[in-house]
């Protein structure tokens, strides 16, 4: 037989939340920036930043980040177009767009910015069949859709844009796995069905997937260490595990997996000397990975963390204060198939 | 080394010259990658050239790196002006270094709107840093958007502007054939850049969704290149069984074939062509004599679908065999199984009737719970399932049947059995699990 792509979680490894480490690991990140590691990452500044003071928000530290400067580095991000850059420099895109709007929501000052020129710059990027292109130049993705009206709900202008279209381009990346890929025809992939899943919770759509289905190519995302993969026989990773508890929890069937064990997995995945999670046990630190180890276990019911909005990624009170409420499907009991199924897998776990 | 800011100015000007040089020197480059030594050597240049391979040492990239990817910013904010020339050199160092800068690729897409890169020589680029970032989101992305730039420059509206001016030139039929061979070298060039990524990164979602991009955008509606692919991906995949996306790649082609197969079905039938259907045996020879996949006559598509899920599952049967525990290779079996069950029901009915399906149909019927196995056994013995205590038997049993005028193909039945025989004989918990978990897919999502 063959060894399952899994790791093994060594018996010392971290098991209570460190947050205390993760606040000042986050705190210090971007004061000792090295010339040459700063310059290999400019390129998505923005979203960085989004992670740093989400996962701050999410440990009630985000005072701790400097406020006016970020703000003012937004600002200067935004271009004619209403789109804005990674950094300064940069060219516009969707993605930095959607975590400049995330960062002002954080921040509840979304008034700093030209808030009508942001949505033209969404609207312009829609194309005829509904999908999303992610800037100008015209690359199509279902992570462009989710950043669309993730941005513009966010914003209050999800009227801005074709919403039937949009639905409908994202429709047609589902699989027969019950999953979606990045454009009509590609392979089911967690980042994916998180944005998918996602885009149809804001539009109000989740009506059309296949939860049951969906639910259960999810829950085989779990392996034996508890860590969740992103797609059959990949290593696990704190950010899948994220994406994948994420769309389990917009679909209403996050009980469906074995929380306690992947639970113990996101903790293992801590430094314990410098903060921070990594995507395995043992592995650098990073704060995309710091972001979701924490807002995984606010996931999955830690009390020492705020709550988290599964479709946005950000703290349940921010959205709240908008009176933002994205659809999530009702928790539905397992079905006896996929009892049977999970049981037959506890099983042989325990051989 | 605490250089001046002079002092690292020369240098990076200088190893940038170097590389350019390096391409210059030897335009078959085939690899780059980054040689660890953290010393510079007195008077030597960092950049090394052994055969084919581009190698820069590591000393100098943390120079390198930020020096050039702060002078194009500061030419993206015009706070500096930088010729063309400059420019195709700066992003070249600057993407091989960090190809994830999507700004880089962007001057590089305005560098070739106004012609002064040509799009093979920067596709080439792409392919380089891909032979040390195969997943470069970026680079894929940046890719498509010149392989659609250069559709554009190939199809007979781009190249049009003479013709709207009423001239008929006697070159027009040499520069259409001149762009079709373009295309043609770019699309085969596009799948070997594929191929190498996919072989450096296992489950290259980005190698593979390209793929399937390609053929969506370059070879519509071409059942030889999708038959092509299919023959050419098989011994990869079968080497790679634990390649999720390779394996989907294939699923995207047998549907693929599926819907062209079903159009040019049904072109035919809507046609004044109007062929008797052939007995079968005749219509499967039919079906080998055009192994090349341009199946022309009506009856060469009612064989040829069934035969295309024989064989797939013929191999999805022997790799889970071969490579027990893989769970790549049971979602390979329900996918394919899904398509053709479905395929089977739709085209029963409306699409061609082939004596397979029928004789298929039949056997359903008769073994129609799947839980009874013993039923279902007996059943099947009359079509294709072996005795399932003697090990390797089902191969055997299909090889000779595959010389036979029936293609075994599965149903429910045969599914259920299969999955018996591997509980029966398999000795992985994980084959176990994977077996289990597809019985129970097949009695909740096709069984429904
Ligand atoms: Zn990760």
């Amino acid at each position: 037989g063959t060894q399952i792509k899994d790791v093994v979680i060594k018996p010392d490894a971290p098991n209570t939340l460190l947050l205390d480490k993760h606040a000042d690991y986050i705190a210090a990140y971007g004061s000792k920036k090295d010339d040459y590691e700063y310059t290999l990452s400019e390129y998505l500044r923005m979203s960085g930043i989004y992670w740093g003071l989400t996962v701050m928000d999410l440990m009630g530290q985000l005072h701790r980040m400097n406020r006016e400067e970020i703000i003012d580095f937004i600002k200067s991000c935004q271009h004619d177009c209403g789109g804005f850059s990674a950094s300064i420099g940069h060219d516009p895109h969707l993605l930095y767009t959607l975590s400049a709007v995330q960062i002002l929501t954080l921040y509840d000052n979304v008034k700093a910015i030209d808030v009508d020129k942001v949505v033209d710059y969404v609207r312009g990027l829609q194309q005829e069949d509904g999908s999303f292109a992610g800037d100008k130049w015209g690359e199509i993705d279902t992570r462009f859709s989710f950043c669309a009206v993730a941005t513009l709900a966010l914003l209050g202008r999800l009227d801005a844009v074709d919403v039937d279209k949009a639905v409908e381009f994202v429709l047609s990346c589902m699989n027969f796995d019950g999953g979606f890929g990045c454009r009509p025809g590609s392979e089911s992939h967690a980042g994916q069905i998180y944005c998918c899943t996602g885009f149809l919770s804001v539009t109000g759509q989740l009506h059309q997937v296949n939860a049951d289905l969906l639910g259960w190519w999810l829950c085989e995302r779990q392996l034996p260490s508890g860590g969740l993969n992103g797609r059959p026989e990949k290593l696990p990773d704190v950010c899948y595990s994220w994406w994948v508890l994420a769309a389990l929890k917009i679909i209403g069937r996050i009980h469906w997996i074995d929380k306690a064990k992947l639970r113990t997995f996101i903790l293992s995945c801590q430094d314990e000397e410098t903060g921070g999670f990594a995507d395995r046990p043992g592995d650098m630190v990073d704060p995309f990975h710091t972001l979701f180890g924490v807002a995984g276990l606010s996931l999955l019911g830690d009390e020492q963390i705020k709550p988290v909005n599964p479709v946005f990624c950000m703290p349940e009170d921010v959205l709240q204060r908008i009176g933002l409420q994205p659809d999530l499907l009702k928790t539905v009991e397992q079905t006896q198939l996929i009892s049977q199924y999970l049981h037959l897998e506890s099983v042989i776990y325990s051989v | 080394m605490a250089e001046s800011e002079e002092e690292v100015d020369v240098l990076v000007q200088r190893v940038v010259k170097d590389i350019t040089n390096a391409f210059k020197r030897n335009p078959n480059i085939d690899e780059i990658g980054l040689i660890p030594c953290p010393e510079a050597r007195y008077n030597r240049s960092p950049i090394v050239l052994v055969e084919n391979k581009l190698g820069v040492e590591s000393w100098c990239v943390k120079f390198l790196l930020p020096y050039v990817h702060n002078k194009l910013l500061l030419y993206r904010q015009r706070k500096q002006w930088l010729d063309r020339e400059v420019l195709v050199d700066i992003t070249c160092t600057l993407l091989l270094l960090n190809p994830d800068f999507t700004t880089a690729w962007n001057v590089r897409k305005e560098l070739l709107q106004c012609g002064v890169l040509n799009p093979e020589k920067d596709l080439y680029l792409g392919k380089l840093a891909l032979t040390k970032y195969p997943k470069s989101p970026e680079t894929w992305i940046h890719r498509r958007w010149v392989l659609q730039m250069l559709q554009k420059e190939c199809s007979p509206a781009g190249s049009g502007q003479k013709e709207q001016q009423g001239q008929v030139e006697p070159q027009g039929e040499a520069e259409r054939s001149w762009h079709t061979e373009r295309l043609q070298r770019v699309l085969q060039e596009e799948m070997r850049v594929c191929a190498d990524a996919a072989g450096r990164y296992p489950s290259n979602y980005n190698a593979w969704s390209h793929r399937i991009w390609v053929l969506q955008h370059m070879a519509k509606g071409n059942l030889k290149i999708l038959h092509d692919e299919l023959s050419s991906t098989r011994l990869w995949v079968s080497m790679h069984v634990s390649d999720h996306s390779g394996f989907h790649y294939r699923q995207f082609l047998l549907k693929s074939l599926l819907g062209e197969l079903g159009q040019s079905w049904e072109r035919l039938q809507s046609g004044a062509l109007n062929l008797s259907p052939l007995p079968l045996a005749d219509a499967l020879q039919v079906h080998r004599s055009n192994g090349d996949g341009t199946a022309g006559a009506a009856d060469d598509h009612a064989s040829a679908v069934p035969q295309l899920f024989h064989e797939e599952m013929e191999l999805c049967t022997d790799l889970i065999e071969s490579y027990p525990g893989h769970e790549t290779l049971w979602c390979h079996r329900r996918h394919v199984f899904y398509l053709w069950h479905h395929w089977r029901k739709n085209s029963q009915g409306t699409g061609p009737q082939s004596p397979v399906l029928t004789h298929t149909a039949a056997l359903l019927s008769e073994a129609s719970d799947p839980h009874n196995e013993g039923r279902s056994s007996q059943a099947m013995d009359v079509d294709c399932v072996p005795d399932s205590s003697k090990h390797g038997g089902y191969t055997q049993n299909t090889k000779r049947l595959k010389r036979g005028p029936v293609p075994p193909c599965p149903g429910l039945p045969s599914e259920h059995l299969f999955v018996s025989r591997i509980l029966s004989s398999c000795r992985s918990p994980e084959q176990g699990r994977f077996a289990n978990a597809y019985r129970k897919w097949l009695d909740s999502v096709i069984g429904q």
